[in-house]
């Protein structure tokens, strides 16, 4: 994955975002297991809607946390190649 | 007692009843006895009450959910209450009409069952033809828009068929394909002579799965589930007993997993005399093995013992007779000879018993 990377992630069709009221954060759930989200997991996993490219949601996060943008762009494509690969991401 | 860890996860055995006969099932030998299956209503309260408890997963299982003329109806109904809803079914009783109403009430993943590449072999295991139309139930499955994993109980008599499992999982465009090792309870310990793997072909078939894993990341998972005699690892079971898991029967007992019944002296309380909160908390059953007070040496003052919990209770019974000991499996067990032995007692040609009603009554009565 590079900062011109065409990819515009979703989540994969097995896979769907839930809150979770007991443990008060966002969940990834797929069939055999959840992944628990932190609030910026949550916040970038919101984004990944198929439409937005990762500069997309780069460019929309860094409206709402502050600081070093290639910091943050970093961070999401870290993130998420972290969960395309164990397949919540298409 | 402290607080009852959350559970995240239920199975639901909707039903004993299945068309097919599969060698390695599941479900209790002794099954023909369970008559009276759960209400819709009945099961519709216990969706409400495990979202209430923090479930997060719903199993639709059984035998074969599709028996059930309210399946749909239930799935409408575990989506109320948000449950992430996978059906596990044989597929042998889908069409195309059927999957579409499922898709419509929300259900978010199919788990379909095929018992190997071959037609003949895997009529051989589930005892009825059935393959073509599983595959056929696979297509459809993706056509409609499924998520599917395809899960394949792998044993002595298919576990040459792996790389063709993989081309198949591959063809059929399924997301995860589970390469599951016979487990050795119920109906798959009554033919564990005939479903034991040799360790040659064992260790060749975790070979190529290892390879077809690492090969097919990113377009089909693979998951390689252990044979746990062969591979002498103690599995963590149910990732613990009464910690995130639950099993509800056909007749409404819950349970930390389906196989605990032949644990003796256990009495798994039912959803129709209680709230299922109520019973996953305090229990007799579901605490039994809750924790670690329970455990003797060696697990005791093990240092594994939070990454295992001193393996399955259920295995401990069947072969050490004592579900508290180690699971035997484990080589610091006094009675892990007993696995040395069976994981060498394996042949070819043993005569197969199916799971139907007949043979269920006729093991009861020997």
């Amino acid at each position: 994955m590079s900062l011109d990377d065409p990819w515009r992630p979703r989540l994969a069709a097995r896979a769907r975002l839930k809150f979770d009221p007991i443990a008060n954060q966002e969940m990834i759930l797929f069939p055999e297991a959840a992944l628990a989200l932190n609030e910026t997991g949550a916040a970038i996993v919101r984004l990944c809607d198929g439409a937005r490219s990762i500069d997309q949601i780069v460019e929309q996060l860094s409206t709402k946390y502050r600081g070093d943008r290639d910091a943050l762009m970093r961070e999401v494509v870290e993130f998420l190649g972290m969960i395309r690969a164990r397949g919540l991401l298409q | 007692m402290s607080a009852a860890p959350r559970p995240y996860t239920l199975v639901a055995e909707l039903t004993y009843r299945c068309p097919l006969r599969c060698v390695y099932c599941s479900n209790p030998v002794d099954f023909h006895r369970s008559r009276a299956e759960l209400s819709t209503g009945d099961w519709k309260r216990v969706f409400s009450q495990a979202a209430e408890l923090g479930v997060m997963q719903l199993h639709l299982s059984g035998g074969e959910p599709v028996l059930r003329d309210d399946l749909t109806e239930l799935i409408r109904d575990a989506r109320a209450h948000d449950l992430y809803t996978n059906l596990i079914t044989g597929g042998t009783l889908l069409d195309e009409n059927k999957l579409r109403r499922f898709r419509e009430a929300g259900l978010d993943h199919i788990q379909l069952s095929i018992q190997g590449a071959s037609r003949e072999s895997a009529e051989t295991i589930a005892g009825v033809r059935s393959h073509r139309k599983k595959l056929d139930v696979a297509r459809l499955i993706g056509k409609i828009g499924f998520p599917l994993t395809l899960n394949v109980v792998i044993h002595r008599m298919n576990i040459a068929e792996v790389p063709e499992l993989i081309g198949l999982a591959l063809e059929l465009g399924a997301n995860r394909l589970e390469l599951a090792n016979s487990q050795f309870y119920a109906w798959a310990a009554e033919n564990r002579r005939a479903l034991m793997p040799t360790r040659e072909q064992y260790d060749r078939a975790e070979e190529i799965a290892r390879a077809a894993i690492a090969k097919y990341r990113g377009t089909l998972e693979i998951a390689f589930v252990q044979n746990d005699y062969l591979s002498g690892e103690p599995k963590p079971c149910m990732g613990g007993w009464g910690r995130s898991y639950m099993c509800i029967n056909p007749t409404g007992q819950v349970m930390p997993c389906h196989a605990a019944a032949v644990i003796p002296g256990l009495h798994f309380e039912s959803v129709r005399d209680k709230g299922l909160r109520e019973i996953w908390r305090d229990s007799p059953a579901m605490n039994a093995f809750r924790g670690d007070d329970w455990m003797m040496e060696p697990c005791r003052s093990c240092s594994r013992k939070e990454i295992d919990f001193g393996g399955c209770r259920c295995q401990a019974f069947m072969l050490a007779g004592n579900a508290a000991d180690a699971d035997p499996i484990c080589r610091l067990s006094p009675h892990h000879g007993i696995v040395e032995a069976m994981r060498k007692d394996s042949a070819a040609d043993e005569p197969l018993i199916y799971r139907d009603v007949k043979t269920s009554r006729e093991i009861e009565r020997r």
